[in-house]
């Protein structure tokens, strides 16, 4: 399975960006390989509008089973999410990315 | 640290005036981010001294290179906006037209028209009267507020409050519910909604709190100039009961807060009575709604 997470650092430290549309980095932890790949979305910072969209098409291409993030999509970039099987997991905004996947596993986190 | 965002939808509800009064409640341990960009005035309540600026760039406009231009009027007949005409006999672009969608670069058989970063304003970081820091901007005429701006404002806000152990930002969030707005509240830890007993101040309470609840983020209200209309806070009271949302106070309606912004004061500093104590009152609620939550 592959679990992707908004986040404001490339490792399992770093803490969750509870922006979705202008996270700064998307990490990927892919759990057959053991592996985490880090796509780094920065570039975000110099959209005007529409980070939303822009972000949920970089999630379209990677293609995640699972999102983990803080607050969730808003009402545009869920229209495109809607199109990928990808389930969404909101409310660790405040947790790093290994806490926030160990509160994935506990099924501690809602899903939108 | 903790980010409160004060929204309203409706524009004249008491948002800047509430928020202006939070600030200096908050005083030492906050830093201000102030998000209504499009009609900034948080800085003639907080007479803010300005310690850094610079230019902020957001959005393109589209400019073409006269010299190598074949003049072919490709661009004008696909712009939406109008904003290419002829001008003595040469296709020219008007900036304040142009919405910086680049179709016309992208039909320019010669490639000669390329998309410009656009001088959106100043952004400032201040030292306030009540203490603390704020972060603020200046727009120039024509161009309007982003979610970039929103986000590069509370981006600076956050740095200053972590960098000097500030426990609360607070943001006076953008009108309506567009990008800017969900930009204000993306991230934020506990939303305070100021609306006023009316028809349309129900109306776009429920347009932005729907937003909120989007979110997930907790809320509280404060219904403002609360006795013009029993009829219509009844209908609010029900609306907050059934979306729980914290009903943290209802202010009556009360010149002092024309009469406070004419001087360039807060409402606490103006009104030492009621007012001020009913807003100390809520500062305090959210303060402690937003330690529960931390345990």
């Amino acid at each position: 399975m592959k679990i992707a997470f908004t986040a404001k650092g490339t490792g399992w430290d770093s803490p969750i960006d509870p922006r979705l549309g202008r996270t700064e980095y998307i990490l990927l932890y892919d759990e057959d390989k053991d592996e985490l790949s880090v796509t780094d979305n920065r570039e975000i910072e110099g959209v005007a509008h529409g980070a939303g969209p822009k972000t949920a098409q970089l999630l379209f291409d990677i293609n995640p089973d699972v999102l983990i993030t803080g607050n969730g999509p808003g009402d545009n970039a869920a229209v495109v999410l809607k199109q990928i099987p990808m389930k969404i997991y909101v409310g660790a905004g405040e947790l790093t990315v290994k806490t926030a996947l160990e509160a994935y596993k506990n099924n501690e986190l809602k899903e939108f | 640290m903790k980010e409160i965002v004060v929204i309203s939808g409706k524009g004249g509800t008491g948002k800047t005036s509430i928020t202006a009064s939070f600030a200096m409640l908050g005083g030492k341990d906050i830093v201000v981010a102030d998000c209504d960009v499009d009609a900034a005035d948080m800085h003639l309540l907080m007479k803010p001294n300005v310690k850094t600026e610079e230019d902020f760039y957001s959005g393109n406009a589209a400019v073409i290179d006269r010299a190598k231009c074949l003049n072919c009027g490709k661009c004008a007949s696909v712009c939406r906006f109008d904003a290419i005409n002829l001008i003595e006999y040469l296709y020219s672009v008007s900036a304040l037209n142009c919405e910086g969608c680049g179709y016309c670069a992208r039909v320019c058989p010669v490639k000669v028209i390329s998309m410009v970063e656009q001088n959106v304003g100043k952004l400032y970081i201040s030292a306030t009267k009540a203490d603390n820091m704020m972060v603020h901007a200046r727009l120039l005429s024509g161009a309007d507020n982003s979610g970039k701006l929103v986000a590069r404002v509370k981006k600076e806000a956050k740095q200053i409050a972590q960098e000097t152990g500030k426990g609360f930002v607070i943001v006076d969030g953008s009108p309506g519910i567009g990008c800017p707005v969900i930009s204000s509240l993306s991230g934020a830890d506990f939303v305070v909604l100021v609306t006023e007993p009316t028809v349309s101040g129900l109306h776009d309470l429920k347009r932005v709190y729907e937003l909120v609840n989007r979110f997930q983020i907790s809320a509280g209200c404060i219904i403002n100039k609360a006795d013009i209309n029993q009829d219509v806070v009844n209908h609010i009271e029900i609306y907050l009961r059934e979306n729980n949302i914290v009903h943290l106070t209802d202010l009556p309606y009360d010149e002092s807060f024309t009469s406070a912004m004419t001087i360039g004061q807060t409402i606490v500093e103006y009104d030492h009575d009621k007012l001020a104590d009913l807003l100390t009152v809520s500062w305090n609620k959210i303060k402690q709604i937003l330690s529960k939550e931390q345990q």
